[in-house]
């Protein structure tokens, strides 16, 4: 080594700089994701909706949930009790009623939104779930490994998990309908609805008929399209004759949820500069302390 | 240096009162084990839909990962800083760091739905680059085989030249043997190299745990949801390496009966009110710019669990090893340690489980039987395999004479007497 | 020209008085067309070829052409363009139309009628929507959003089997209302006023007292028997104004039905009357005839009309032998029950007083001296005989 202790040490500082400067939020790599204008999206109109429950029914048969019969969703009961999506029921209708008037009430219809920048599919450390250019959030069972952190990233709390099953677990949730949005067909729950309280199009088709229906009743509409802007956007949107507050969707700001942790990340990875250049630094202060101490090193190569 | 004496195959019986107990335990947490593996999650665990991580991540691998950062923190020292004095206790904290990390994978494994598709994160087609737990899975998984790269010169130690396998296995002794001798003259030489990439390694998956529950901004509580997190885990972790090299090297030398390396682990407890202060110094900052500070005397559960983290987990002690008569003392050292230690271990169950509110809750979530039992069984169980290594291998220093490291390493062989079982 | 102009001025004059109805919806038609083009047309200059309409504008355009009289709504409707999983809907239109009086009147569900027509819904709500085009429902979610905002509103009922049968099943769940109840549908007991006195402009008599309970109880009407055509706004949440006005024909026409050949004096009055007895007919009830109703001796079903007061014009099967006497509420002594019936009622005229002095000439009465003993109650006695038909103090 021609170098001396002194001067390692100071490339060692300078090291240490670079990688200081290195780790930084990379908010320049993190491009806005907007959720593509012409990806298929379904704006959910809660003043429309008259919980019939149809749609469970519709879904349950497509995705051939559970062997329930068909007069089980006539029971229009089940919709006054709050219900979360389950593995074996990927949409529910819950009714919200006005605290003001008991005998004003809207129903709203969960399923996975298909975000733009979906939460989940940045934490699948497989890939297993992804976000689809064509607006579905989709999910190949064969990568997954059952981590479940899909669920703890979700900001709507809507995968749910098969725990029942010993082997083959799956996390389960609405699938859009992605076979049947490639064979050109709607969502098998926005097929049925009979009241079209579901309205299935091109996001931007929909936003702008969202709009419009909130222009044309004002009265009638809380003006806000949930999902329009919430985590960055999402593939179904809402209509509410109140705040959403009261629709039991969660308040959401607008950036996308991944973003928190991918600036992080990709700070730390880029381009594995910063874990490279530890590696540098470390190697440099352990040639350069050597012989420290009086002791000869005999393990350093 | 004088009292510094080379390592060497413990020797004591296995089996005592303590052991009895433990096995007793690790036998039960097996079979709980084996039930959660036929039965699946639901009959092992209280896991559900709002809570899908439970004690096995809180506890078994965030915070056994976090406990077993006492492995790099020391190879930093002694290696890469080149404080050769604590030499000594750089091989348990690596053995700890090893079967810690060893322990984290078959708790992860349980908690794994499709536990036998844990290798997916290894192929390329599945690389996931946005996925934080892509990272720690790889991270963890390199730095495990890092860790028993560097615990492979030990085994050459202990068995180079005096193979011996049992029965029909015998034909092997010669290749086996050869193996040991490449492996020795290979790490021999480029062992830095992964003394480096170690701690590399750890530096980026301790910080990157913290990262994992960034993603949940709207259900992790304002006391601990902040970007910085992956910067307080690594604190965290660096801060912790040394309390448990000390904890554990207290608590070996009371259960085999040798006198405890008293200035050593002075030492080294030196930098821990350092790196402590460092730690504390950062999240009360981060507390304060997020003006979350308002959320410390709230009066809830997180409150509390914050209050009993930062109070009897960092602050206490760190006062105590303050005091250079309570970092001469034994008794204060082992005090000392096991608050850091405890603080650390449930900073990890907080973040994971206690600042973790569900959206939309139906009802609270406790470790069932189960679970513990997993729990306690693999924490016995590491404890048992940590008696048996010692016993096998050169790991604990303790012979009454001064047997300077460098000799051990060249010339293993050269003191035939360490190998007798 | 001087000569043809007066031809030319009383043919105007002539359909003018006889296309009233005809001409509004065309003068509002001529109207909406003045008014801008632009509320139907996209393009300036609109063509045969290129009419570039504008797709079925609800906000702009609504039901602006004269009201459409309920009598003119379709009654039951069979709406089966869709059925699928449920069989098709029938749809009682005018009792629908009845309550949509109450508000937008046709517009209500037809919020969009160029003028003079009612375009059925299929005709802007294609059957099958398309994703680009989301300015409106589809047909199914047209019919669905059209009855669900009422339904849902106002029965908190929004089953499916409120409307449809499914498919496996034959039958409604609920059977179509009687079409003959006032509002076509089932409705709480509306109480009935006793009576209603008009004041018309018949100078002679302008005051009409209509006796309405005695029209429903002693008549046994039906509502809709006079509220022809009528609906929900007649009654409920609408200003007289809308209330639609009734030509004097169309009042007399529901009276003249049963008091066709009256003289106005039947009804019109200088003052309130009182109402009906049958002591005003000079038969008044008496004894067993006050429990009988009106049908027991009027012919139902036809028109009231004056009968013969003799017995014999009702008990036509009524016979000396059979008789009963008691059922009067005179049981006869042993010597007058031997006597024939013209001894005292001479004439079988049962309806004057009897007489005694065919025996007697001592210038008795049957009053001062029955020919028997009087049983407690006339009535008594004669609902204790109810089976023989027969009565005896005509």
């Amino acid at each position: 080594m021609t170098l001396d202790r002194r001067e390692i040490l100071r490339l060692a500082g300078v090291g240490c700089a670079a990688l200081a400067a290195g780790v930084r939020p990379a908010d320049a790599e993190l491009a806005p994701s907007p959720a593509s204008a012409d990806s298929w999206a379904v704006l959910m109109d809660t003043v429309a909706c008259i919980g019939c429950r149809k749609c469970e029914w519709a879904c349950n048969v497509e995705n051939r949930l559970s062997d329930a019969p068909a007069s089980t969703f006539d029971n229009l009961k089940v919709v006054d009790a709050p219900r979360r999506p389950e593995h074996d029921s990927f949409t529910v209708v819950n009714r919200f009623r006005s605290p003001a008037d008991r005998d004003h009430s809207w129903t709203v219809k969960l399923q996975c939104m298909h975000c733009a920048d979906p939460a989940c599919a940045s934490a699948c450390l497989v890939g297993a779930l992804a976000k689809d250019q064509t607006g579905p959030v989709t999910y190949d069972a064969w990568k997954c490994i059952g981590c479940r952190y899909c669920m703890v990233a979700c900001p709507f709390q809507i995968p749910a998990y098969e725990y029942n099953k010993p082997v083959q677990p799956q996390v389960r949730k609405c699938t859009f309908c992605a076979p049947r949005l490639a064979e050109g067909r709607s969502p098998a729950c926005v097929a049925i609805c009979p009241n079209e309280a579901l309205t299935f199009g091109r996001r931007q088709v929909v936003l702008d008929a969202a709009h419009t229906r909130i222009q044309a009743s004002p009265g009638r509409y809380f003006p806000h399209v949930y999902g329009e802007s919430e985590a960055g956007g999402t593939s179904w949107l809402y209509l509410a004759p109140v705040e959403f507050a009261y629709t039991g969707l969660p308040a959401l700001d607008d950036e996308p949820i991944p973003h928190h942790t991918e600036r992080i990340q990709h700070a730390i990875f880029k381009s594995f500069v910063p874990p490279l250049a530890l590696y540098g630094v470390l190697g440099l202060v352990m040639h350069a302390l050597r012989g420290d101490n009086g002791h000869q090193e005999n393990t350093s190569g | 240096m004088a009292e510094h004496h080379g390592p060497k195959p413990v020797k004591t019986p296995f089996m005592s009162r303590g052991t009895l107990v433990l096995i007793a335990l690790a036998l039960a947490g097996g079979a709980c084990y084996l039930y959660r593996m036929v039965f699946g999650l639901a009959a092992a665990t209280n896991l559900d839909n709002q809570w899908p991580w439970g004690i096995w991540i809180a506890i078994d691998v965030a915070s056994g990962v976090a406990l077993a950062a006492g492995g790099f923190t020391t190879a930093a020292l002694a290696d890469i800083f080149h404080k050769e004095k604590y030499h000594a206790i750089v091989r348990p904290a690596l053995l700890t760091a090893m079967l810690g990390y060893t322990f984290v994978v078959i708790g992860l494994l349980a908690d794994l739905g499709r536990y036998y598709n844990v290798w997916h994160p290894m192929l390329p087609s599945m690389w996931q680059g946005n996925s934080v737990l892509f990272e720690v899975g790889i991270c963890v998984m390199i730095y495990l085989s890092v860790l028993y790269i560097e615990f492979l010169p030990i085994v050459a130690e202990r068995f180079m030249g005096r193979v011996n396998l049992p029965g029909p296995l015998r034909i092997f002794n010669r290749v086996v043997d050869s193996w040991l001798i490449v492996c020795h003259r290979f790490l021999g030489r480029f062992i830095s190299l992964f003394i480096i990439a170690g701690v590399v390694l750890s530096c980026l998956h301790q910080s990157s745990l913290g990262t994992l529950m960034v993603i949940a901004p709207t259900k992790v509580h304002p006391l601990w949801y902040t970007p910085a997190l992956p910067a307080l885990f690594l604190m965290s972790a660096i801060a912790v390496g040394f309390p448990m090299v000390i904890f554990e090297s207290i608590l070996a030398s009371r259960s085999f009966k040798l006198r405890p390396e008293r200035e050593l682990l002075s030492g080294i407890a030196m930098y821990t009110p350092v790196l402590l202060a460092a730690y504390l110094a950062v999240k009360i900052a981060d507390l304060v710019e997020r003006d979350a500070v308002r959320y410390v005397f709230e009066g809830s559960l997180q409150s509390v669990m914050f209050l009993i983290e930062v109070g009897l987990g960092v602050v206490a002690p760190m006062v105590i090893l303050l005091s250079k008569r309570a970092r001469n003392s034994i008794a204060g050292l082992f005090t000392a340690s096991s608050l850091v230690i405890f603080g650390v271990a449930l900073n990890r169950i907080n973040v994971f489980l206690i600042s973790y509110r569900p959206l939309y809750p139906e009802k609270s979530y406790f470790p069932s039987p189960f679970e513990i039992l997993v729990t306690v069984g693999l924490i016995s169980t590491l404890v048992l395999v940590y008696r048996a290594i010692v016993m096998i291998f050169p790991v604990i220093a303790a012979a009454p004479e001064a047997a300077p490291r460098e000799v051990v390493v060249t010339a293993p062989a050269s003191e035939p007497e360490g190998a007798t079982r | 020209m001087s000569r043809s102009r007066p031809w030319i001025v009383s043919l105007a004059l002539l359909l003018a008085a006889l296309l009233p109805a005809s001409a509004s919806p065309q003068t509002a038609a001529d109207k909406a067309m003045t008014e801008d083009c632009t509320e139907c047309h996209t393009c300036g200059v609109p063509t045969a070829r290129q009419p570039c309409l504008k797709a079925c504008p609800r906000t702009t355009m609504v039901h602006q052409a004269s009201k459409h009289q309920l009598r003119e709504a379709p009654g039951m409707m069979h709406l089966d363009q869709l059925a699928d999983l449920y069989l098709p809907v029938e749809f009682n239109h005018k009792a629908h139309a009845g309550m949509a009086e109450m508000g937008l009147d046709c517009a209500t569900c037809h919020h969009f009628s160029p003028p003079g027509v009612i375009p059925p819904c299929g005709e802007c709500h294609e059957p099958n929507g398309s994703a680009a085009d989301l300015s409106k429902p589809n047909l199914k979610g047209a019919y669905h959003r059209q009855c669900l905002a009422c339904h849902r509103e106002w029965s908190h009922d929004t089953k499916c089997i409120v409307c449809h049968a499914p498919s496996e099943q034959a039958k409604l769940a609920t059977a179509p209302p009687d079409p003959t109840d006032i509002v076509g549908t089932v409705h709480p007991a509306i109480a009935v006023p006793a009576k209603r006195v008009f004041t018309t402009p018949y100078q002679a008599g302008p005051v009409v007292t209509f006796q309405h309970q005695e029209h429903v109880d002693l008549f046994g009407f039906q509502c809709t028997d006079c509220h022809r055509e009528e609906g929900c706004a007649n009654c409920h949440d609408i200003t007289e104004a809308r209330r639609p006005a009734r030509t004097q024909e169309e009042v007399h026409a529901i009276c003249n039905d049963c008091h066709g050949a009256d003289a106005c004096a039947k009804c019109h009055d200088t003052r309130e009357r009182p109402g009906f007895t049958h002591n005003r007919t000079g038969f008044p009830l008496t004894g067993y005839h006050q429990q009988l109703d009106c049908w027991s001796c009027h012919p139902k079903g036809k028109r009231m009309k004056r009968i013969d007061s003799m017995c014999r014009s009702c008990h036509a099967n009524w016979s000396p032998e059979t008789f009963k006497h008691h059922v009067t509420g005179l049981v006869l002594d042993e010597v007058h029950a031997g006597l024939d019936c013209d001894a005292c009622h001479p004439d079988h005229r049962y309806n004057a007083s009897p007489v005694c002095d065919t025996c007697h000439d001592d210038g008795r009465t049957a009053d001062k001296a029955p020919p028997g003993v009087h049983s407690k109650t006339k009535s008594s006695g004669a609902s204790s005989s109810s089976g023989s038909a027969g009565g005896g103090t005509r």
